[in-house]
C-alpha cells in the first residue's frame, strides 16, 4: 500500500521479501529445530548422562563410552552389522547392474519387466520378514530346497537377511544404473564395435566409466542403510540364535525402548553417526583424488 | 536449545496436571486401570471388569472407573513409555519382577486393604509382591507351572511312569524318542521368559538367579552348570524339538501341539486343552532334583505414584481383589486364588484341581530391578550353549560377567 | 503399429549404416536366449514371495505344508474373517492412512514454501539455513531418535497422531527438492504476478504450485511409501493397540502366538493398497524412489 513510487518503493520491496522469505521459511525452520537440530545435539550430549524413565538426568562423564567399549554385547553387534554390510552391499549392487544390464535394451516386455523387478522396493520390510520368516522356517521351501534351516544357524542367519534384504532392494539400485545407462553415448559403443571389440571389452571401457559415479552413490547408501539395518532383523530373528543376528541398531532400540537406558542409548547413536562419518569421509577422499 | 524446549515441555505438563487435579475434587474421579489378557478372550475379559466396575460404580457415585487391556506383548515397554509420557494408569496389573523395577514409582497398597484382607493373602503370595516391608500390589491370582504331560503321547510309546525327577525323565528319553516323541521341550528364543524355561532348572538344581545381596548374579554355579548341561543332553540326545531352540515357531506348528512332547513344564493345560484334550492333559508336581520347585506369578493391582487419585484408587483396588472377586477372576482365567479363604476354586475339574494342589510349591522369580536386563544377556549364552556354539560352562560364565557388569551399573 | 516418421525406414539408403550398427548393439540370438532364460528364471523368483503370502493367507490354519501348501485350492477365507472380524486391523489401516496422507500434504507445502523462498527470495542468512537444513542429511536417523521420543513423550505426545506425524515432517530432502527445481524456474513468471498486484500467497498458490504439479507428484509418492512403510518410528511412539499403523501391527502379530495364516491375511491386507496406487501411478514411483534415494 505504502509502496507507491522510486527508491523507498525499492527498499520497501526488498524488506517485503526478506519478510515474506523468512516467512515461508519458518514453519520448516521451527521443525528442523525441534525435531533434528535439537535431537543431534541432544543425542550427543544424553550419551555424557544417566538418563532413565521417571528420573532427571545426571551427569555422568564418560561412564557410557566406557561401559561400551567394554559391552561385549557392542562388540558382537558391531561385527554382526559389518559383516552384514560387507556382504549385502556387493551382492545387492552385482544385482542391481546385473539386472539393470538384462534390462537395457528395449525389447518386448522390458516395462513388464522392470517395473516386476521394482515391486519388492515398493514392500515394507515388514511385510517381506513376515513371509520371508516363513520362507526360511523349517517347513518352508528354502529350508527344504537346502537342507538346513538357514535362520536357526548361527552362521547362516545373517547370510538369510543379506538374501532378503537384497530381494527386497535390487530393484533400486537397478533403476539408478538404467537412468545411467541412457546416458551411455551410442555412438561411442557403435565405434566401439566397429573396431571390433567384444561385449566385455564394450563394458569394460565404455559403460564401466560412465557407470562408476552411479556405482558409487549406490555403495554409500547401501552402506549407511546397512549399519542401519533393523526391520527385518525385528520381525525375522529378534537378533537370534544368540545374538548371531543381533545388530547395532537392535542394540539401540533394546536399550532405549525395552531397558529405557537413554544415556547408554545415546551413546550407541553416537557410534553409529561415527561410522557414517567416516564412510562420508572415505566418500570425499576417493572423490577428491577422481575429479 | 532442547532445554529449554525440555522447560517448557515440563512447565506445560505441570500446569496441565495442575489443573487436572484442580477440577477434578468435588466432582466424579476418573480412575484408569491397564490389565493384559489375564482372561484371554477379549470379550469376556472386558465383560467381568465392566460388571465389577458396575458394582463399584454403585457403591462410590463419585468415582468412574476404566479398565483397560492391553497385549502382554511389550507390556514393559508400553508402561514405561506412559510413565515417561504423563499418561500412566492409576493402577496398573504387575507381576512380581516387575515390581522391583518399578518400585520408585509404585505406592504400596498397605493402607488401602483391611487387615483381615491382608492376612488372608497366601503367605507365598504375599511375601512375591512385599519390596523392603510394603506390599507394592494387592494379589489377584496365582499361577502355577508344574509338570503336566501328555498321556496320549505316553500311550503312542507304551511308557506308563510319569517322571518324577531329571533322572528318570532323562532315562525315558529313547523310548519316546523311538516312537518320534519329545520327552519334553525348551522353548529358548531370547524373547520367551526365562522365569517359565531355565530358572525353574536352576532352582531345582539348588541355585538361584541372584546371590542373596542381589548385587551379583549366581547362575553361573555348580547349579547353573548342572542345570544348562542337562537340558544339553536333552538336545544333543536329540530329545527336543530344534525348532522352538532357535525361533518362535507358531504354537500350531510344535510338537507340543501335535502330541508330540510327553512332558513340559513350559505350557499349562489352558495352552493345550484344545490340542490334547482335556483327558490327555496330567499334572504332576513340578520336577525334583535337589529341591522341588516350579515357577508360578502373583499377579497383582499396583498404584502408580504419579496418580492424582489415591483415595479413590485404594477403594476400587480393594474393591477388585476382594476374596469374591479374585474367585469368579481366577475361575475365568484359569488361575488360582492368592486368598485362603476362597477355599478349592475347582471342585469338579480334575485337571485345574491337580494344578492348583501344585500352587504351594511354586516361586514367583527373582525380585531384582535388573531381573528382566539380567536376563537380556542369560538368554542368548544359554541358547548359544544348547546349539553348540559354547560350553554350558562357558555360555554361563560370559553371561555372569555381563550381568555382573550391568548390576554394578 | 505403423511406421512413425522419427525411426528412418529400413529401406533409406542414407539410414542404412546407422540402422546395421544399432542392430548390431542389440544382443546376438544367443544373447536373447539368455535374456530370455535369465528373465524366466529371476521374474518367478522375485513374485514367488508375494504368491506365498496370499496363497498361505488363504489356507486354514493347521495345514502349512511345503510344498503342498502352494497349491492354491482349496481356498479358505477364514483367516480373513478372522483379521478384519476380531483384531484391529481396520484401525491400523486408518492410522497409516493418517499418518501417510497427512504427512505427504504437510510436508509438501512446507517444502514448497521453504524451497521456494531459499530458491527465490532473498534474505539474510538464506544459505547458512539452507545448508544447516541439508546437513541433517547426515545425522542418521537413529541419533535423534531418542531425544525425539523424549521430546514427545514429554510433550504428551506418545499415543496421539500429532506426536506421530510432527517429528517426521522435517525433511530436508523434499526442501532441497523444492529448492532445487524452484531455482530453474524463470524469475519473470513470479516478477511479472507481483507486479500485477498477487500477494505473495496468491503468487505461491496460483504460480508456484501448479508449477510445481510435476515434482509435487513425484516427491508426494516418495513420502508416502516412506511413511506407509516406517516402522520404527511408529513402533516406538504407538504403544497402545489402537495407535499402531500396519507395519507395527503385522510385526505384533507376527510375534503374539497368532496363527501363520492370519498374520499373513493381514501382510495382505497391508500389501494391497499399496499395490494398487504403484499399479496405478508406477512412474511417480520409480521417479520418486530413485530421486530421493532412500527406501521407506
Amino acid at each position: 500500500m505504502a509502496t507507491t513510487a522510486g527508491t523507498p518503493r525499492r527498499r520497501a520491496l526488498s524488506r517485503w521479501e526478506t519478510r515474506t522469505g523468512l516467512l515461508f521459511v519458518l514453519p520448516c525452520f521451527l521443525l528442523f529445530l525441534a525435531f533434528r537440530f535439537g535431537p543431534s545435539i541432544a543425542g550427543v550430549l544424553l550419551g555424557f548422562f544417566d538418563y532413565t524413565i521417571g528420573d532427571s538426568p545426571t551427569f555422568s562423564g564418560v561412564d557410557n563410552y566406557r561401559r561400551l567399549l567394554a559391552d561385549p554385547t557392542f562388540w558382537s553387534a558391531l561385527k554382526v552389522t559389518l559383516f552384514y554390510t560387507v556382504l549385502y552391499v556387493p551382492a545387492s549392487i552385482g544385482l542391481s547392474l546385473g539386472m539393470a544390464l538384462l534390462v537395457r535394451r528395449a525389447f518386448r516386455g522390458a516395462r513388464f519387466f522392470r517395473s516386476v523387478f521394482f515391486l519388492p522396493v515398493v514392500t515394507s520390510l515388514v511385510l517381506a520378514g513376515t513371509i520371508f520368516t516363513w520362507l526360511f522356517s523349517s517347513e518352508g521351501p528354502w529350508t527344504k530346497l537346502t537342507g538346513s534351516s538357514w535362520l536357526a544357524s548361527t552362521t547362516l542367519v545373517v547370510p538369510a537377511l543379506v538374501l532378503v534384504s537384497v530381494w527386497s532392494r535390487f530393484g533400486y539400485g537397478m533403476l539408478i544404473i538404467l537412468a545411467r545407462l541412457q546416458d551411455v553415448p551410442r555412438e561411442l559403443e557403435e565405434a566401439a564395435l566397429t573396431d571390433g571389440a567384444g561385449p566385455w571389452q564394450r563394458f569394460r571401457h565404455i559403460v564401466a566409466p560412465q557407470l562408476r559415479p552411479a556405482l558409487f552413490f549406490l555403495a554409500i547408501i547401501e552402506t549407511t542403510n546397512s549399519f542401519q539395518v533393523f526391520d527385518l532383523v525385528y520381525v525375522m530373528t529378534g537378533g537370534g540364535p544368540a545374538h548371531s543376528s543381533y545388530t547395532l541398531v537392535m542394540h539401540l532400540y533394546d536399550q532405549g525402548f525395552k531397558y529405557f537406558d537413554f544415556g547408554y542409548a545415546s551413546a550407541i547413536g553416537v557410534s553409529l553417526f561415527v561410522m557414517t562419518l567416516v564412510v562420508a569421509l572415505i566418500q570425499r577422499l576417493i572423490l577428491g583424488r577422481n575429479r | 536449545m532442547r532445554l529449554r524446549a525440555l522447560a517448557m515441555a515440563a512447565l506445560t505438563a505441570g500446569a496441565l496436571t495442575a489443573c487436572g487435579s484442580g477440577s477434578g475434587s468435588g466432582h466424579t474421579e476418573n480412575v484408569t486401570m491397564w490389565t493384559y489378557p489375564v482372561i484371554p478372550d477379549q470379550a469376556k475379559h472386558q465383560a467381568f471388569w465392566n460388571e465389577q466396575v458396575a458394582a463399584f460404580e454403585k457403591a462410590n457415585p463419585t468415582i468412574h472407573v476404566k479398565v483397560e487391556i492391553y497385549p502382554w506383548v511389550k507390556r514393559d515397554e508400553a508402561l514405561s513409555t506412559a510413565i515417561a509420557g504423563n499418561k500412566a494408569p492409576d493402577v496398573v496389573y504387575l507381576i512380581p519382577d516387575q515390581i522391583p523395577k518399578y518400585a520408585r514409582l509404585i505406592q504400596p497398597v498397605d493402607k488401602y486393604l483391611s487387615a483381615p484382607a491382608k492376612a488372608d493373602y497366601r503367605d507365598n503370595a504375599r511375601r512375591a509382591v512385599t519390596v523392603d516391608g510394603a506390599m507394592m500390589g494387592a494379589p489377584i491370582l496365582m499361577s502355577s507351572n508344574p509338570l503336566m504331560c501328555d498321556k496320549k503321547a505316553f500311550d503312542k510309546a507304551g511308557v506308563t511312569t510319569y517322571p518324577k525327577t531329571w533322572d528318570e525323565l532323562m532315562k525315558l528319553a529313547p523310548a519316546f524318542k523311538a516312537k518320534g516323541i519329545d520327552v519334553t521341550n525348551y522353548w529358548a528364543d531370547p524373547s520367551a521368559t526365562l522365569n517359565q524355561s531355565f530358572y525353574p532348572l536352576l532352582w531345582q538344581a539348588g541355585g538361584d538367579v541372584f546371590a542373596p545381596d542381589g548385587k551379583s548374579v549366581a547362575f553361573a554355579g555348580p547349579a547353573g552348570v548342572k542345570a544348562l548341561t542337562f537340558l544339553k543332553q536333552l538336545v544333543d540326545g536329540g530329545y527336543m524339538e530344534k525348532d522352538l531352540l532357535t525361533g518362535l515357531p507358531k504354537f500350531e506348528q510344535t510338537h507340543v501341539a501335535q502330541n508330540k512332547v510327553a512332558c513340559t513344564w513350559q505350557h499349562v493345560p489352558a495352552d493345550v486343552e484344545s490340542f490334547w484334550g482335556k483327558d490327555n492333559i496330567k499334572v504332576f508336581p513340578p520336577l525334583n532334583d535337589a529341591k522341588q520347585v516350579a515357577y508360578g506369578t502373583v499377579g497383582a493391582l499396583s498404584m502408580l505414584k504419579t496418580s492424582s487419585k489415591k483415595a479413590a484408587a485404594g477403594k476400587w483396588i480393594a474393591f477388585a481383589t476382594r476374596a469374591e472377586a479374585t474367585k469368579a477372576y481366577d475361575v475365568a482365567s484359569s488361575n488360582f486364588s492368592p486368598q485362603k479363604s476362597t477355599g478349592s476354586l475347582y471342585p469338579n475339574d480334575p485337571v485345574q484341581a491337580a494344578m492348583e494342589q501344585t500352587v504351594g510349591y511354586t516361586t514367583a522369580g527373582p525380585l531384582n530391578d535388573k531381573a528382566r536386563d539380567v536376563m537380556g544377556v542369560l538368554a542368548p549364552e544359554i541358547q548359544a550353549a544348547l546349539i553348540g556354539k559354547k560350553q554350558p560352562q562357558q555360555a554361563l560364565a560370559d553371561a555372569a560377567k555381563a550381568a555382573d557388569a550391568l548390576l554394578k551399573g | 503399429m505403423s511406421l512413425t516418421a522419427t525411426r528412418p525406414a529400413p529401406s533409406a539408403p542414407a539410414a542404412r549404416p546407422v540402422t546395421r550398427s544399432y542392430r548390431a548393439l542389440e544382443p546376438s540370438r544367443t544373447g536373447k536366449v539368455v535374456r530370455v532364460v535369465l528373465l524366466a528364471i529371476a521374474t518367478p523368483v522375485t513374485l514367488f514371495p508375494f504368491y506365498a503370502m496370499v496363497v498361505l493367507s488363504l489356507k486354514p490354519a493347521t495345514a502349512v505344508r511345503f510344498p503342498a501348501s502352494l497349491l492354491p485350492w482349496p481356498l479358505h477365507t477364514g483367516a480373513y474373517a478372522q483379521v478384519l472380524g476380531g483384531r484391529d486391523m481396520l484401525r491400523w489401516t486408518l492410522n497409516t492412512l493418517v499418518y501417510s496422507v497427512v504427512s505427504v500434504v504437510a510436508v509438501l507445502l512446507l517444502a514448497s514454501l521453504a524451497g521456494y523462498a531459499f530458491a527465490k527470495k532473498r534474505f539474510p542468512g538464506r544459505e547458512t539455513m539452507f545448508w544447516s537444513f541439508l546437513s541433517m542429511v547426515m545425522v542418521p536417523y537413529h541419533v535423534t531418535l531418542i531425544p525425539t521420543f523424549v521430546l514427545i513423550s514429554k510433550l504428551g505426545g506418545v499415543d496421539t497422531y500429532w506426536g506421530l506425524i510432527l517429528p517426521t515432517l522435517a525433511n530436508a530432502q523434499a526442501v532441497f527438492l523444492m529448492r532445487q527445481f524452484i531455482g530453474g524456474l524463470p524469475d519473470e513468471l513470479f516478477e511479472a504476478a507481483r507486479l500485477d498486484g498477487c500477494s505473495e500467497w496468491r503468487v505461491f498458490t496460483r504460480i508456484v504450485l501448479p508449477l510445481c504439479k510435476p515434482i509435487l507428484a513425484t516427491l508426494g509418492v516418495f513420502v508416502f511409501l516412506w511413511h506407509w512403510n516406517d516402522f520404527l518410528w511408529p513402533l516406538i511412539v504407538g504403544q497402545d493397540t489402537h495407535m499402531r499403523t500396519l507395519t507395527v501391527g503385522i510385526a505384533a502379530l507376527q510375534q503374539e502366538n497368532v496363527p501363520l495364516n492370519v498374520v499373513l491375511a493381514g501382510a495382505t491386507v497391508a500389501f494391497v493398497p499399496i499395490f494398487a496406487a504403484y499399479l496405478v501411478g508406477q512412474r511417480y514411483f520409480t521417479e520418486g524412489v530413485t530421486m530421493s534415494g532412500i527406501k521407506g
